[in-house]
Parts: structure tokens; C-alpha cells; sequence
């Protein structure tokens, strides 16, 4: 499974992994640096004057000081109670684009 | 009312963005330090007041591709970067650009002119420290 434990029942005094269902303060104002040092990257790419589909497609994303907070920590998900869940359960979450969810959720 | 508030945060968060980038400049060419330190956002007027144009791209692996899709592996292999933190310089145009776009949250890129664009020997040159002394004469042969 993933990490240094092996799964096991918990009934059977297995071991537990203990998953905050939020996001602590500190861990959130890091995930604010990361999204504005992702808009600083699209901002150095634009100011070079390169023009491609992907730059247009990158400037189309809300920036960090345009994101409600709702859509910088958590994340659309089809099965949760509210349709959304942490965006830290999401596998390598510090590394992947997560700032667009389906409209209304 | 929330239109006026927002140009005041824009401008503090991008001092602060600024402040982030002159910290976290890695490449230690003498030369550039202030180039290096000057923010994405000041570009055009760089801090050391040269009126060169931006041609390259600077781009630095911050954060490893470890456990991502291949695509991303073969786009920082495409991009000629093959460890954390390595620096790779690239001129501007439309495929670097996607590239760099593509790996956006892995790395860290500034607009430099090409005077200050550097070879990996000569960014491994620029790390040495200076002797403290210099030859003058030699006594054998």
C-alpha cells in the first residue's frame, strides 16, 4: 500500500494513518506561495512575447488572488458529501494544476 | 468596492512574489546577481538598467518529476534537464514555451538577455571561488 505500513484491519490493533480532512493554516498559506509562484512562471512566459496555444490556454486560469478559497483547498470530487473533498488527498497535489473545478460544484 | 481593494493586494502579493524570487535565485554568475534578482513582473527595466532584450528563457528544476506521467519526465528531458535544481537556458520561442508551460508547477524561469545566458561549463566556472593568490613566476622549468 503506500507509505512504510503495511495495511492492516484496525480492528486487529492494525496501523492507522491519520488524514486531517483539512488543511492546517501553515500548509494553506504554502499552497498560496505555490499557486503565485505558478502564475509568476505563465507572467515570465508572457512577458517574453512568445505566442502558442498553451500560453492562452494558461492565462485563461484564475490566479491565485482571483481563486475563492473553496477552490484553493479543495477539489470536485463525484463521490463526497458536497461534491468536494481536501485538495491534499489528492496524489502529488503540490505538483499538478488543480485550479479549475465543473461549474455550480 | 472589492475592485478597489484588489489592485492593492495585486501589488502587495507581487512584492512579496519579488521578494520570494531574489531569495531563490540559484545560478551564481557574478554578473547576474542583480539580473537574477530582478522579478518576472520588472523585466522589461532590469535592475541593472541594461536596455538589452530579453531573449532566453532561464529555467530551473525546482521541484522533481518523481512519481508524475512520463509526459512530464520527457518534457524536462526535452528541455535538456536531467536533475533538481539544474539550470538550463533556452531561447525564446513558441515550443519552449509550451514546454515550460507544461511543467509550470516544477519550475522556476526568468526572461534574460542573451549576455547572460551560460554553458553548464561556464555555470560550473562561476561557482568556483576565486584563488586567493595568482601565479607570477615559475622557479622550476
Amino acid at each position: 500500500m503506500f507509505g512504510a505500513f503495511r495495511a492492516s484491519p484496525v480492528s486487529a490493533s492494525g496501523l492507522l494513518w491519520k488524514v486531517p480532512w483539512r488543511l492546517s493554516a501553515p500548509r494553506k498559506a504554502r499552497q498560496r506561495q505555490r499557486l503565485r509562484d505558478v502564475d509568476e512562471v505563465i507572467e515570465t512566459v508572457r512577458q517574453s512575447g512568445v505566442q502558442c496555444e498553451s500560453l492562452t490556454r494558461a492565462l485563461a486560469l484564475p490566479k491565485e488572488y482571483e481563486m475563492p478559497a473553496k477552490d484553493k483547498y479543495t477539489v470536485f470530487n463525484r463521490r463526497s458529501k458536497g461534491y468536494r473533498k481536501g485538495i491534499h488527498k489528492v496524489p502529488k497535489w503540490t505538483r499538478l494544476t488543480l485550479r479549475e473545478n465543473p461549474l455550480g460544484f | 468596492m472589492a475592485s478597489m481593494i484588489l489592485p492593492r493586494r495585486l501589488s502587495a502579493l507581487q512584492t512579496r512574489a519579488s521578494l520570494v524570487r531574489s531569495m531563490a535565485t540559484t545560478s551564481a554568475t557574478p554578473g547576474s546577481s542583480s539580473a537574477g534578482a530582478s522579478s518576472s513582473s520588472a523585466a522589461p527595466s532590469t535592475l541593472t538598467g541594461e536596455s538589452e532584450p530579453l531573449t532566453h528563457f532561464k529555467i530551473t528544476l525546482r521541484r522533481s518529476a518523481i512519481g508524475l506521467p512520463d509526459r512530464y519526465k520527457a518534457t524536462l528531458e526535452s528541455l535538456g534537464i536531467w536533475r533538481r535544481m539544474q539550470t538550463v537556458f533556452m531561447p525564446h520561442s513558441p515550443e519552449a514555451a509550451g514546454k515550460i508551460l507544461r511543467v509550470k508547477e516544477l519550475v522556476e524561469v526568468q526572461n534574460v538577455p542573451a549576455s547572460l545566458v551560460r554553458t553548464k561549463a561556464e555555470q560550473r566556472q562561476d561557482r568556483k571561488a576565486p584563488r586567493g593568490y595568482a601565479v607570477v613566476d615559475r622557479m622550476l622549468s
